[in-house]
């Protein structure tokens, strides 16, 4: 259980050094389910800031997000640390993120919170429904009980919980300087089941099925602009010359679009689900990161996001590695 | 004009009797929907709340051909619509066909424009009253509400056995005659007041817009905007469902010796969209592009047509993965302090 008390102290500490600019955590959402990323530039914002279940954004997201305009003429750049707050998810993009130098560690400030577990918002809507007020969400062994438009209500865990932290490995965060609570027990396994399911439909069933969840893409990019690992300057989708993908949205071009995206992220993707969590129309994108991240690990035996002294997959080659699908 | 009913049971027969018309209305693929052309009437269903993506579509689609031509050709082939085509929109939520009106301003303006207007004047609306409003509607603050009558050719109530039809203009008369419809009495009329009545009281956002026109311009350089385009994504997700944002994109399309301009959806919050060809971008940052999106629905458009581009649907608030509510954003801005008024 995280300490919100303790949690905003350290924020504050952080805040108050000279050498930080902006802090990146959680505070409480308008209405609903979910939180909101918050960036703190003061220290007197901190009392904003919580962690409970309803914390399923990844703040690494924000790193990267965060543009950088050229420095005016006879101006110094700020080169004050970013903190940021992550759970064990999370931490695995800040660790993917150092391994390709996106910023150099000393740039980062993390603190670590040890996480039991967020709730899915769609599970939690299907199980209790909609409200205009913010929802109040604690764990209390394997229920999640909610304060709902000020009345309680309980719910099995199990259901509730977000896919990502079904099979979750990585509770503890695995880059931090600090730790804002004490580390929690591993409760997950991942057996690629999910996988293994999609892969019994056959491919004429494969593609009747991307065809109808591409079909819905309004190409709003907001899976590709909450991933963290989706920090290229100009990303190739929008590129104007050459255009490698039309604009206009029909099957064809969407299809290109999200099998595009999913390459660029094999060997990258740290699975933080955010991306199938922010799809206004509902296309399971995880289905396609969970292939190419089962296959990189058969493969390669390669885990991303894992090993900040790592080298990134497709940048490395090892004389061990596989190489059927050349010849 | 007329009051109609149908049992809920015949809905399938009522649309199907629609044989002149193109009928849309809310399709599901899972549990995403969109208005899309009815195909068969069987499927047809009133027991939904609001479409994921708005009815804009249906006027102003995602991507539409401009015209054709040949590579190396000078001559072209329009591809307008066609204005005498009857098409039926049947469902539409009373908030989604205000925001046709706003947009109408637009399209109708310096340059009236043959794609939307040809589409606009050859639809018949049959809106749907509101009986559950979702968590963040707030269309009573806009000059909407539940049974808003604005922009429709007639409103249905959903009574639960019974639907009750109240028609608005000569084109909803003349659709409720093709359907078949019996008259209704005062039993009809007085359940669809209590209904309209019950949800208004259902709706609990709210948002007093005096006064905000007249302020946004002197927040221009205020630093409140970065408490929310701090955790903006920068993505489309708010503009692109939104029912009055309308801007589009233009490019051309070639296939070999084929082609065709084109135009869709754009956003203010996209990067490439203010970006000019020198490299210079006067909105760098998402600082800038969410005080345009604020700013343009709630000053610089109620300037130029003097009405708020913003009907109150909710669907920026419910879909944004991040939290950005626009309520939120207005509440903070009436508080801000003024600075000295800058225009865009």
């Amino acid at each position: 259980m995280v300490d919100e008390k303790k949690l905003r102290e350290k924020a504050k500490e952080v805040l108050a050094r000279d050498d930080v600019r902006r802090l990146i955590g959680w505070k409480r959402g308008t209405y609903g389910y979910e939180s909101a990323p918050v960036v703190i530039k003061d220290a007197s914002e901190a009392e904003e800031l919580i962690f409970d279940p309803t914390c399923v954004q990844n703040p690494a997201s924000f790193i990267t997000l965060e543009e950088k305009p050229p420095v005016p003429r006879g101006q110094e750049p700020d080169t004050r640390k970013v903190a940021v707050m992550v759970k064990g998810c999370d931490s695995r993009a800040v660790v993917q993120q150092l391994v390709e130098k996106a910023y150099p560690r000393d740039g980062v400030i993390v603190l670590g919170v040890p996480c039991t577990g967020v709730v899915d918002r769609r599970k939690a809507q299907k199980m209790f429904g909609d409200t205009s007020e913010p929802v109040l969400i604690k764990e209390e062994g394997d229920k999640f009980v909610f304060t709902i438009d000020g009345e309680t209500k309980e719910g099995p865990r199990a259901e509730l919980l977000a896919d990502k932290c079904v099979r979750c490995r990585f509770p503890n965060p695995l880059v931090y300087d600090e730790l804002v609570a004490d580390e929690v027990a591993v409760w997950g396994a991942d057996e690629f089941t999910d996988v293994d399911e999609f892969e019994k439909k056959s491919p004429e069933e494969k593609w009747k099925f991307w065809e109808e969840q591409f079909s819905k893409c309004i190409r709003c990019y907001s899976c590709r602009n909450v991933c963290p690992m989706c920090y290229c300057l100009e990303c190739v989708v929008t590129k104007q010359r050459p255009q490698w993908t039309r604009r206009s949205t029909d099957v064809s071009e969407n299809t290109a679009y999200h099998i595009q995206r999913a390459w660029h992220l094999s060997g990258r993707c740290i699975e933080c689900g955010e991306c199938e969590r922010v799809c206004p129309v509902d296309i399971p994108i995880m289905t396609l990161n969970r292939k190419m991240t089962r296959d990189v690990k058969e493969m390669f035996s390669f885990e991303p996001g894992i090993d900040v002294e790592a080298e990134p997959l497709l940048s490395c080659y090892n004389p061990q590695d596989p190489e059927e699908y050349i010849m | 004009m007329g009051d109609y009913k149908f049992a809920k049971d015949k809905l399938a027969e009522v649309v199907g009797a629609l044989k002149d018309y193109e009928v849309f209305a809310p399709t599901a693929v899972g549990d995403v929907l969109r208005f899309k052309q009815v195909e068969d009437a069987s499927g047809v269903s009133l027991d939904y709340k609001n479409t994921n993506v708005p009815p804009k579509e249906l006027m102003f689609p995602e991507t539409e051909t401009l015209f054709k031509f040949r590579v190396g050709q000078t001559e072209i082939e329009p591809a307008v619509p066609d204005e005498s085509s009857k098409r039926l929109v049947f469902g539409i939520r009373p908030c989604d066909a205000m925001a046709y009106t706003i947009v109408e301003k637009l399209y109708s303006w310096d340059y009236p424009d043959p794609y939307f207007e040809g589409r606009r004047s050859s639809s018949v609306l049959f809106g749907l009253a509101c009986s559950e409003p979702v968590p963040n509607c707030f269309c009573t603050s806009m000059g909407g509400g539940p049974g808003s009558e604005q922009g429709l050719d007639a409103l249905m109530f959903d009574l639960g056995e019974t639907v009750y039809v109240k028609t608005l203009t000569d084109a909803g008369e003349e659709a409720a005659k093709a359907m078949g419809l019996e008259a209704a009495g005062d039993a009809e009329k007085k359940a669809a007041a209590a209904q309209e009545k019950e949800a208004q009281g259902k709706i609990k956002r709210t948002l007093d817009t005096e006064g905000i026109p007249e302020k946004l311009p002197s927040l221009y350089d205020h630093p409140f905007w970065e408490e929310f385009s701090d955790r903006c994504l920068s993505c489309g997700i708010c503009t692109f469902l939104c029912p009055t944002c309308h801007c589009f994109d233009i490019q051309d399309e070639t296939e070999v010796f084929n082609g065709r301009r084109a135009r869709m959806w754009d956003t203010c919050m996209f990067p490439e969209y203010s970006l000019h060809t020198s490299g210079h971008n006067p909105r760098p940052t998402r600082k800038e592009r969410t005080r345009n999106r604020i700013s343009h629905k709630y000053s610089y458009f109620p300037e130029k047509f003097d009405v708020i581009a913003c009907v109150g649907c909710g669907r920026c608030i419910n879909y944004c993965p991040v939290n950005i509510d626009i309520l939120d954003i207005l509440e903070k801005s009436k508080k801000a302090e003024a600075k000295e008024a800058k225009t865009a």
